[in-house]
């Protein structure tokens, strides 16, 4: 059979494709017009026409109309509710799980353990996080079990009839204690300190030597949650063929679909998300939350499941910012300018890994701040504590940092008997600046923003 | 279950809902109006607000059984087929809503408000959106937006 096949030579094949009537088919690209491209690249410091433009949104008027479909505005014929069973313990061993009631329950369809999850880890740079927990608590926030019932009410009601026996662990809560070697370990056996990173620029010992003041300083930030109005929502679904449908409010789709084809043990391409309007994602719908839940639960049901954070589970298992406990440490000339600053950060992460290396990257290479400084040297550490998770919020680190290093130089300014405005003129950069970590800066507006601040608000008159 | 008998966007509807069924639950589930939104299920954001006989309220905290023989608007009774009301007509010029999930309660809150103070100043305003929240838009551009509906119905009231 197979040598009565015939397959012609790829010249011909090419031949034959192009021969019928080329000259009537639409070009696949567009040809190239002459098209001012240099003209589109913007000049530094140069004003698009956008800017000061009133402009409205596309979708501007479904929202008005509340017709904007979010996702727990979409129901499935046969869909049911899930809930999470959150652990409400920081660290502990699970002994046993016993389902047996809950199961029982009218109207509960499944129950859903992680010990059911085929890859239980996920995390967009450590896989870490266990979609639910199945040996060990890591924070209170975790998901021990989930139910699929008709229901949401019945769902709640029989997370109640799940019975879980923990033997409780020494949570450590404190970034610092958590650095001890003593410390209990969150994530045995490995060192509660994941992430580390240092930035080096001059030499500040010869820095410090050559001061006439030096100030040192400790600042801390407290953990910040999210809170989009829309909270994490997801629903799965398989079809006939066992491809699975998610429909999330996941911000980075991409990201979210290798994460739920590892955990599910699919190929990629079998897995399909809809992410439609999301409800408010300020970096907190960076990653998968409850998807392989809602997968897993749809799949042992053969329907439709819909699961919707509470707003108690924002606050307690979605991402949050890094709390950040900030030593500054600065020596300063006689007239305010800044000769050395040294630098540590101890990043509260939380009991997984989530986004906390690029928080650490940014929090680190910022933390000497807007000003031009020949010696530096900064260190941060992301260290593992039993607590809610910390990932990706608006900045990355840079707000945090920020407070610590303009509280460091009201502090010094104060000492040094000089105006705030003044101190932070004499060290700012300027056009063409180089970073801590070498990068020539442009469109450096410091100054000429902090004055005509200073112009509009009238800094010099309240102070007089 | 309980049955409901109501005035829902100007027509007569009834359900027949479990008791425990919140008003937000019955107009999401029961009659498919998803334009309310639930985002704190205890009265503190706003995203749920409906207008019941002319009041503001959060439909979350109200029971579908509370509103047995009442008056009940929700943001899809707002427009009609030719007109927007001048309130979406604004948040859509003045780009008021970002995520636009905060949207269908504050545009509620808004309505509720110029239908008993068709010139409200922005503390007032302000007020009256005090029980609204809003994550992405920092609330300036609904303020405006409401300043300026107010005037176009202002107008409309005259001519």
């Amino acid at each position: 059979m197979n040598d009565k096949l015939r397959v012609a030579e790829k010249e011909l094949t090419q031949e034959m494709l192009r021969d019928p009537g080329e000259a009537l088919r639409a070009p696949a690209v567009t040809p190239s017009v002459p098209y001012p491209i240099e003209t589109l690249v913007p000049e530094v410091r140069q004003q698009t026409p956008a800017v000061g433009q009133r402009a409205t949104r596309p979708d501007g008027r479904l929202h008005g109309l509340g017709q904007t479909k979010y996702i727990d505005d979409l129901a499935f014929p046969g869909m049911l509710h899930a809930k999470i069973k959150r652990a409400g313990i920081a660290s502990a061993l699970i002994r046993s799980i016993d389902t047996s009631a809950a199961e029982a329950m009218p109207g509960v369809m499944a129950v859903l353990t992680g010990r059911e999850i085929p890859v239980n880890s996920f995390g967009p740079s450590l896989q870490d996080q266990p979609v639910l927990c199945d040996e060990r608590v890591f924070h209170a926030g975790d998901g021990v079990a989930a139910v699929a019932a008709v229901t949401e009410d019945i769902a709640l009601e029989a997370l109640e009839k799940i019975k879980i026996q923990y033997e409780p662990l020494t949570p450590v809560l404190d970034p610092l204690e958590a650095m001890r070697d003593d410390a209990p370990k969150v994530h045995p056996p490995a060192s509660n300190i994941y992430s580390h990173k240092i930035i080096k620029k001059g030499d500040v010992a010869q820095g410090f030597a050559d001061s006439y003041r030096i100030f040192e300083g400790r600042f801390r930030t407290q953990m910040v949650e999210h809170v989009p109005l829309e909270p994490h929502a997801s629903i799965g679904m398989w079809d006939s063929n066992g491809r699975l449908t998610v429909y999330s409010s996941l911000g980075r789709i991409t990201l979210g679909r290798t994460d739920i084809a590892r955990t599910l043990q699919l190929p990629i391409n079998r897995v399909h998300i809809v992410a439609t309007i999301v409800g408010g994602n300020f970096g907190g719908k960076n990653e998968i939350t409850q998807e392989p839940v809602v997968a897993l639960l749809a799949k042992k049901t053969g329907r439709p499941v819909k699961a919707v954070y509470s707003r108690g589970e924002e606050f307690t298992s979605s991402t949050t910012r890094h709390p950040i406990i900030m030593d500054y440490k600065t020596g300063v000339a006689r007239d305010g300018k800044i000769l050395a600053r040294q630098v540590k950060l101890y990043l509260d992460g939380g009991a997984y890994c989530s986004w906390s290396e690029t928080t650490l990257g940014k929090a680190c290479i910022l933390s000497p701040g807007p000003y031009n400084i020949e010696n530096v040297e900064a260190e941060a550490f992301v260290i593992y504590t039993n607590k809610t998770v910390t990932g990706a919020m608006r900045g990355f680190g840079a707000p945090q940092v920020c407070f610590a290093y303009e509280s460091h130089m009201d502090d010094i300014a104060k000492a040094l008997g000089i105006d705030p405005l003044e101190i932070r003129l004499r060290n700012a950069f300027s056009e063409g600046a180089i970073s801590p970590t070498g990068q020539v800066l442009h469109s450096v507006v410091v100054r000429e923003s902090l004055e005509r601040a200073a112009e509009r608000f009238g800094w010099q008159e309240s102070r007089s | 279950m309980t049955e409901v008998k109501l005035k829902l966007n100007g027509e007569t509807r009834t359900a027949s809902v479990p008791p425990e069924t919140t008003l937000l639950k019955m107009l999401r589930e029961t009659f498919g109006l998803t334009g309310a939104k639930l985002g704190c299920d205890v009265g503190d954001c706003g995203a749920c607000t409906v207008i019941v006989d002319g009041a503001s309220v959060n439909a979350c905290l109200m029971l579908a059984n509370q509103v047995e023989g009442r008056d009940v608007l929700t943001i899809e009774g707002l427009a009609t087929l030719e007109h927007l009301h001048p309130v979406q007509e604004a948040f859509e010029a003045f780009a008021s809503l970002q995520c636009g999930f905060c949207g269908p309660g504050v545009i509620m809150s808004a309505k509720a408000l110029l239908d008993e103070n068709p010139d409200p100043t922005v503390p007032e305003i302000r007020d009256a959106l005090s029980g609204n929240l809003c994550r992405c838009t920092g609330y300036t551009k609904m303020i405006e937006a409401i300043q300026d509906a107010a005037r176009i119905l202002r107008a409309k009231e005259h001519a």
